[in-house]
């Protein structure tokens, strides 16, 4: 199986070296040109010249979705606005999103990354990639074509939704790399079936790269089996990149990091001690090749483990466990990340709902689905049912155009939720008990 | 001229119609005119009871969202048009009506009476009582001579 890039055969050593001199850079270029991270490293009492090992990494402030909100649209930005050729965002609480930004060297160190874990997962020139990603202000479909592009594989910009035409498109243009959340790619597969399509008979799919959501070994076979095809899963996230930051090569020992543009450590989420390789604890990343928005040693909240023992595939870099589970309590929604805090904050901004609702996750197929359920307190509804409805359909279209989520919504009678010891128990997931 | 309806929130769901009942039933309070507005998942149920505040606090005490408001009765008497007679009175004359639904009173020879919400309820009233049609008066809804 091919390697795109030497940079993942180096020597552990050589590896460390150029992170150390990467880091360096990179520390030097955030305390000149953000203010916000100045102020962060003294308030620390660490300057970069006091890094002098890898090793003193620790010495640095965490960094968390929380500074991105405050300084909401730019402020950790470290490079002019004219230098910034490439925004993306994610959804974020009252319609303020977390804004990341790309100059033309992030654009070229994401097709890279993505270069890579492409060809990790099988995909070479002579594929055709139908990407079922959302082209927007998510990274996902955007990152997955540029990267795809640069190997020289084919792109079919397919976006999110319209699954009769996914299929339809994927036989005649006979796509051989399915690209998605592994949800989507299961509930396509049931609508090729029910369309009278054997995905692995009628259509040419070879491989599937899967990202935007966790997912379990269950899964990756139900995949395998469904489509005929051989799954993986590549990981990142909108403010360290978007997807790109390590992926499953064909060995299946966990997902590579792009170690030359990325450093991971594990720490314990409580102590924010760093971990010893092999522990399981809470991802913290620093991309150390980023010019628009390189955030030190930045707080993934997700939990997995590192391993750094020989890969059958040839690879030196670090490979990241599946993800098993989150510090807080983020949902992640077909590729979508939301907190019930988001959906709370559009709930009780919208005029005739008490403060009790009820947030129910749960797997409707293979698709995960939020719903709500809304007591109605207010008297003066009951005008007429239009009333009624009309509050129904606000409440939809607000969570959908501020988190760009669907949610199912029921108005239920008063204290008809479950509660526990007397308060209304507000976000049950029920997502694990269907699997 | 006006009568006391109340609205309660209710889904669409198996035994929420008997709960209500069952809280009226127990609070001693008889329904003379029921009627349920709904959509797929939920509703208003809409009912005239002979005595609406005892009915809205026992409703209220049991957890329910209830509204009260007013609508008017009418006797639109027993013949073929006379329906559309009252409603064409009212078209004409620029009232809307938000809704209707019929009921019967005992006393009345059993001929059916409508319970009718206008925009407009004053205008109603006025344009009803100058006409031949008869406003049952809020004692005669509540108070019904059975048998």
């Amino acid at each position: 199986m091919k390697i795109w890039s030497d940079k993942e055969k180096m020597s552990r050593d050589e590896l460390r070296k150029l992170q150390f001199k990467r880091l360096k850079k990179t520390l030097n270029h955030v305390y000149e040109n953000v203010p916000y991270y100045h102020e962060k490293f003294k308030a620390a009492g660490v300057k970069p010249v006091d890094i002098r090992t890898l090793e003193d990494m620790r010495l640095l402030p965490l960094t968390t979705k929380e500074d991105l909100r405050k300084n909401y649209p730019f402020g950790l930005f470290a490079m002019p606005k004219n230098k910034i050729v490439r925004y993306h965002a994610s959804s974020g609480t009252t319609g303020k999103p977390t804004v990341v930004g790309y100059t033309k060297h992030d654009m070229k160190v994401w097709r890279e990354v993505i270069a890579r874990i492409a060809t990790m997962g099988g995909v070479t020139a002579d594929d055709t990639a139908q990407i079922t990603f959302g082209f927007g202000l998510f990274t996902g479909a955007f990152g997955l074509q540029q990267g795809l592009e640069k190997i020289g594989a084919g792109v079919i910009p397919m976006s999110a939704g319209n699954t009769q035409k996914q299929i339809m498109i994927m036989q005649d243009f006979q796509s051989t790399v399915l690209i998605g959340t592994p949800s989507y790619a299961l509930h396509l597969a049931e609508a090729a079936q029910e369309m009278g399509i054997d995905p692995k008979e009628e259509l040419f799919l070879k491989y599937g790269l899967f990202g935007g959501e966790g997912s379990t070994e269950e899964m990756r076979a139900k995949l395998n089996e469904a489509w005929g095809i051989t799954a993986t899963e590549n990981y990142g996230m909108s403010e360290l990149i978007g997807p790109g930051v390590s992926g499953e090569c064909l060995a299946f020992k966990g997902m590579h990091i792009n170690e030359d543009h990325f450093i991971a450590e594990i720490i314990d989420p409580e102590t924010l001690e760093v971990l010893p390789e092999g522990a399981v604890g809470e991802l913290v990343i620093t991309p150390i090749t980023k010019e628009g928005l390189p955030l030190i040693r930045y707080r993934t909240k997700d939990i997995t483990r590192l391993d750094t023992t020989p890969c059958d595939c040839g690879r030196t870099s670090a490979r990241m466990a599946k993800i098993t589970g989150r510090t807080d309590d983020m949902l992640i929604i077909g590729g979508v990340n939301v907190f019930p805090s988001q959906i709370e904050g559009v709930l009780l901004g919208i005029k005739g709902i008490g403060s009790n609702y009820q947030i129910r996750v749960l797997k409707k197929g293979y698709l995960d689905r939020i719903e709500i359920d809304v007591e109605v307190v207010n008297q003066d509804l009951l005008v007429s049912v239009t009333l009624l409805d009309q509050l129904y359909k606000e409440i939809q279209t607000k969570l959908h155009t501020i988190l760009g989520i669907h949610a199912g919504i029921h108005l239920v009678e008063p204290k008809s939720l479950v509660r526990s010891e007397g308060k209304a128990k507000r976000v049950i997931d029920l997502r694990s008990e269907d699997l | 001229m006006l009568i006391s309806q109340l609205s309660v929130f209710i889904e669409n769901k198996k035994g929420h119609l008997a709960k209500i009942t069952g809280v009226l039933k127990d609070a001693q309070v008889d329904i003379r005119a029921i009627s349920v507005f709904d959509s797929a998942e939920f509703g208003i149920l809409r009912i005239v009871v002979d005595k609406p505040e005892a009915g809205a606090e026992a409703l209220k005490k049991a957890g329910h969202v209830v509204k009260q408001s007013y609508v008017l009765a009418v006797d639109p008497s027993d013949k073929v048009g006379s329906l559309h007679d009252v409603f064409a009175l009212l078209s004409e004359n620029d009232v809307n009506i938000e809704y209707v639904y019929s009921f019967v009173m005992p006393n009345n020879q059993g001929s059916p009476l409508i319970i009718l919400k206008a925009d407009d309820q004053e205008k109603a009233i006025a344009l009803l009582s100058a006409s031949d049609f008869n406003l049952i008066p809020k004692e005669a809804v509540y108070n019904v001579q059975k048998g």
